[in-house]
């Protein structure tokens, strides 16, 4: 009756550090990718006090095959307290290294830069000695917002390309390849000292030939930081699984990747953007200013 | 006695299938050894076991399923 390959079998790891996390994301009224998205690591990583902000609402203006963060009905008005909630939770959770996401917010003039820019801005002000790592939606392309998140502060920018061109129809029918790269790239050019980030969800249908070129592709707008996971389907609404990566193709991707000039790569079956983000950014933080 | 219950695993998803029990009743199992695999829409987990002891009864069979907070096993 069980379908997915034996790889694919996640340990929870459930103590007091996971209902602690929850409780104070829930006092807070705070977001989170991982809640959202149903990532099957959360029971890892609450467990050890990380978690991946998600700010501006809960409900995002995509309709992405992948996702299972809500996609109907109006977005949210823009909450002005929630950056400092963020930034409290920080504190409260001891954390060392945050991750901050977003639903996509079209609706907005400024698709939601202003509120990461202040999220960033409330971060530093509570927190002393704080990794801020932001995952932002393309902001439609748009060179003023993408222009003030570059220069938000925030040490680490990713934009998750997701998948090959080919299945963009499919799997991100609202955004488009190359703005999603010129995104990245306009970030690295606007500050170079920030690093840049993306990730690739594997299993999508792609073939192992694309999947190398979407990497070619990153490194040819500087991307430094790179996150291969497998694809794994969030419910029956959303797109199907077309294929199980086995372990050692990611390793494959790893290597490849790393050939290639990303300053660290992170490839495994449950790998995704911000999966001990701050482990793999240590692993590079060495190499950011050679 | 140890209730073990299905812990929550994801926003949205509130019951997971056990496929298969790593322990039988009347054996011994150690805090963090493997006790089930269960299956949600999305991934497959190993739970550890919560407590040391001997698994008193198994409230689930394999192929049927749990709800978050339901109890699933009893550890003495």
């Amino acid at each position: 009756m069980n379908s997915l390959p034996q790889w694919l079998k996640k340990r929870i790891t459930i103590n007091e550090a996971f209902f602690d996390t929850r409780k104070t994301l829930s006092e807070l009224s705070i977001n989170t990718v991982c809640e959202s998205g149903r990532c099957p690591n959360i029971s890892e990583c609450f467990s050890s006090g990380s978690v991946t902000f998600m700010i501006l609402g809960r409900t995002c203006t995509r309709s992405c095959g992948f996702c299972s963060v809500k996609k109907t009905g109006l977005p949210e008005t823009v909450d002005t307290q929630e950056p400092e909630r963020i930034a409290d939770c920080i504190k409260r959770l001891g954390i060392k290294y945050a991750v901050v996401t977003s639903v996509t917010r079209d609706d907005l003039d400024d698709g939601g830069s202003g509120q990461f820019v202040k999220t960033v801005e409330a971060i530093r002000r509570a927190v002393e000695d704080v990794t801020v790592e932001l995952l932002i939606p393309d902001l439609a392309g748009d060179p003023d917002p993408i222009r003030s998140v570059a220069l938000s502060g925030a040490d680490v920018i990713g934009h998750n390309i997701e998948t090959i061109k080919r299945l963009y129809p499919f799997i991100r029918k609202e955004a488009d390849y190359y703005r999603s790269l010129g995104v990245l790239r306009s970030i690295k050019e606007i500050d170079p000292r920030v690093l840049t980030k993306s990730a690739i969800l594997a299993g999508l249908g792609e073939t192992k030939e694309e999947l190398l070129e979407v990497m070619m592709d990153l490194r040819r707008v500087g991307c430094d930081i790179l996150a291969v996971g497998q694809y794994l389907s969030p419910s029956k609404e959303n797109y199907p699984v077309d294929r199980f990566v086995p372990p050692e193709e990611f390793e494959f991707y790893k290597e490849a990747g790393l050939d290639m000039g990303f300053r660290n790569v992170s490839a495994a079956p449950f790998v995704r953007s911000s999966y001990h983000a701050e482990e793999e950014y240590d692993k590079c933080h060495a190499a950011a200013f050679s | 006695m140890t209730n073990v219950t299905l812990p929550p695993l994801a926003e949205g998803v509130d019951k997971a299938s056990i496929s298969f029990w790593y322990k039988q009743p009347g054996e011994a199992v150690k805090t963090g050894e493997d006790l089930v695999e269960l299956v949600t829409d999305k991934a497959t987990f190993n739970m550890p076991s919560p407590a040391n002891g001997k698994i008193k009864e198994l409230l689930v069979g394999e192929g049927d399923s749990a709800k978050v907070g339901q109890t699933i096993a009893v550890i003495e």
